[in-house]
């Protein structure tokens, strides 16, 4: 059976950078895969080239089987696309950019009607549908391009950070919007984050990447299991030496232990269990707890852990030294 | 069919922002109304025909005067016809500016001293070639005066009798057909490639590139809005420049399908061409500066303004293959003669071919890509 999506040893370079380092992943039929990686990371390189945008530089990618760079307008069919900048048009209606979409992919013209209809409703725009799209907030235009995307019935839906810059309300919209769809109509969710809670509310499976390459694939709970599934107690110790750091490592429940900023980050197997130890130890060696959290494991661990840093920490070091290639070269607004 | 809907698009967009539309109509009319009565200069290359119908000593001297002023001060530019009907159809159709007539009894009538005359036909409606040309062939029968007729300088005094084969046109008149052409070009510069320079810029273009769409699509449907609007423009212009000027259409309706032919044409090419300079550009900015090259290039040397013939060989060269040479060419013998399709049949033939080759090199050259 072919998958939804096949890439195979994909490379993408701009001149000297490589922002898609020997990629290979297969997203299956009726699941909805995240990409999740820093911005620059070439979440959005992979998501064009699959969406026949940009070519590879090599290697081989294929959608319901169909090769992207030998059949490319058959591909087209296939997919729909939500683009990471907003792009519906501004001086059109909700009900115009529907139809006028429509007819690029030679919907006809009834069917086109009963779809405009089914989605404007699904995405709550309704009673906006006449309205120019210049008087829509960003959550309602990103609600627009996802109907938009789906005008055509598509195979395979790809979308480039569908909530990047939205409030977190409608965010949540957007997710459980998308989570509707997928659950009415079993339709294959390709998607791309940089939000490690996005990540983990959609996704059946991630592809963590980084640096053009995917470090982690799997399951968000198989991703966390696979770090070892502990507790993480976070601390700011004062008067704590390299001496404690090896009395801590070597204590039986620490099973390992991280530095972040001034924090240190101690895996334990249960929290519960292993402060009250803990506390005793740091109690007698004349060590002071200033700060002390406790939390179960999250995404953003597993990037810790794969990457060895967060993925904040990641972005501001891809400002300094790599050229964000698959960002859009320009966004609405932007200063000319 | 998908470029209709990449056309309707574009349409719906324009008509929710007329703003561009209405100062790409103004500014040819202010255009005109400043130029049309600010415009002066010496004109050279004048082509003229000469008919000689006498073989006597006297009209082999007006000869040679005329030639005196090819060589001399290049004002014009003779070429000999024997038959006059066939000369003045030449200037009908815009291939000459004037005819000299020199009639049979030229030499005999200077000899008996009976008001010796040569026959001047010109194409008044332009009105700069026409005077510049009726002015030096003047000056060459004063000089013939003074070798010849010292004598009985009164009697024998060669009389110019000069023609205009139409009826008076202004000088800001004969700007008209250049305005058309300068609305048919600016409405180019805003349609058409200049839409997907935006989407590019704004980002837009990601989604419909992910479509269906070819690059035929997107090609022929910018430019099959582009023509649309540009043509409504250009005929607004034309009708507010008649108005200015006072010009009444000559010819039925035949000019009128011909004049609204010659516009799409226009429109089409420039549409054309303008897409295969600025397909892949994607920035306003980039756009911005080619537009006003592109107008300094294309406008000037298309004789809306100066003669063709009076510029220089590099300058009359490049008229050859500019588009809007042709299109002025055609609109004055529409609008101010009110000639038939004859007379612009070299210009419609230009366009076609010039569409064409154009619209080739707009689709091989776009990017449907990011």
């Amino acid at each position: 059976m072919a998958y939804a999506a096949e890439v195979k040893n994909i490379v993408k370079k701009f001149q000297s950078v490589t922002a898609v380092n020997d990629v290979s992943f297969s997203v299956n039929e009726g699941e909805i895969f995240g990409f999740l990686g820093p911005n620059g990371a070439g979440k959005t390189t992979l998501i064009r080239i699959l969406t026949c945008l940009m070519k590879p530089t090599s290697g081989q990618a294929s959608i319901r089987g169909i090769d992207v760079v030998k059949h490319p307008s058959l591909v087209r069919r296939n997919i729909g696309v939500v683009s990471q900048a907003l792009t519906s048009d501004l001086d059109l209606t909700a009900y115009e950019n529907l139809n006028i979409y429509g007819k690029y992919f030679d919907v006809p013209k009834k069917e086109r009607k009963e779809s405009i209809d089914y989605l404007l409703g699904k995405v709550d725009l309704k009673d906006r549908a006449k309205d120019l799209v210049a008087t829509y907030s960003g959550g309602m235009r990103r609600r627009l391009e996802i109907a938009r995307g789906l005008i055509h019935k598509p195979y395979i839906l790809f979308l480039d950070e569908p909530t990047i810059g939205l409030d977190p309300q409608s965010r949540r919209v957007i997710w459980e919007l998308l989570q509707k769809i997928r659950k009415e109509t079993g339709l294959t969710i390709f998607i791309t984050t940089h939000y490690m809670d996005e990540a983990d509310v959609l996704c059946d499976r991630i592809g963590i990447i980084d640096y053009g390459k995917i470090v982690a694939l799997d399951s968000p709970a198989n991703l966390k299991r696979t770090i070892g599934g502990f507790d993480i107690i976070e601390v700011t110790l004062g008067n704590f030496g390299p001496e404690g750091m090896e009395k801590l490592k070597a204590m039986p429940f620490v099973k390992s232990v991280t530095e972040k900023d001034e924090s240190l980050r101690i895996y334990v197997e249960d929290a519960a269990k292993s402060m009250p130890v803990l506390f005793e130890e740091f109690k007698k060696t004349g060590v002071i707890i200033e700060y002390l959290a406790i939390h179960e494991q999250t995404l953003e661990d597993v990037f810790i852990h794969y990457t060895g840093k967060t993925i904040r920490e990641a972005e501001t070091q891809k400002v300094n030294f790599f050229i964000g290639a698959g960002a859009p070269r320009r966004m609405p607004g932007a200063r000319i | 069919m998908r470029a209709l809907a990449v056309s309707e698009r574009d349409l719906k967009r324009f008509m929710r922002n007329p703003f561009v539309i209405i100062a790409s109509i103004f500014m040819p009319l202010m255009y005109l109304v400043i130029m049309g009565n600010s415009f002066q200069g010496e004109l050279k290359h004048l082509p003229v025909l000469l008919v000689n119908q006498d073989s006597g000593p006297y009209s082999r001297r007006v000869v040679e005067l005329l030639q005196a002023l090819e060589d001399g001060p290049r004002t014009l530019e003779i070429t000999r016809e024997n038959d006059q009907k066939k000369a003045v159809d030449m200037v009908r159709d815009g291939f000459y500016k004037g005819v000299i007539i020199i009639p049979p009894d030229f030499s005999k009538n200077v000899v008996k001293n009976v008001e010796p005359q040569v026959g001047l036909l010109l194409d008044n409606t332009d009105s700069i070639s026409a005077g510049s040309i009726s002015g030096v062939v003047s000056r060459a029968m004063a000089y013939l005066k003074a070798d010849y007729l010292a004598v009985r300088p009164d009697r024998a005094t060669p009389q110019l009798r000069s023609i205009e084969l139409y009826k008076k046109i202004d000088y800001d008149a004969s700007l008209v057909p250049g305005i058309i052409v300068m609305a048919i070009f600016m409405g180019t510069t805003f349609t058409g490639a200049f839409s997907l320079v935006m989407d590019k810029f704004l980002g837009i273009h990601e989604s419909y590139l992910s479509t269906p769409l070819t690059r035929f699509d997107l090609v022929a449907g910018t430019i099959m809005s582009g023509v649309l609007i540009t043509t409504i423009m250009s005929i607004i212009v034309m009708i507010g420049g008649l108005m200015i000027t006072g010009i009444k259409l000559a010819g039925g309706i035949g000019t009128l399908v011909l004049l609204l032919v010659t516009m799409v044409l226009t429109a089409l090419g420039l549409l054309s061409m303008i897409f295969t300079v600025l397909g892949r550009a994607d920035h306003p900015r980039i756009v911005g500066v080619l537009v006003g090259f592109l107008n300094v290039i294309f406008y000037f040397p298309s004789g809306a303004v100066y003669p063709i013939e009076s510029l220089p060989n590099w300058l009359r060269a490049f008229a050859k293959v500019n588009p809007e040479a042709y299109a002025v060419h055609a609109f004055k013998e529409l609008i101010l003669k009110g000639s038939g399709f004859t007379a612009i049949r070299g210009d419609l033939m230009f366009f076609v071919a010039f569409i064409a080759f154009m619209l080739c090199l707009a689709t091989l050259t776009f990017k449907r890509t990011m």
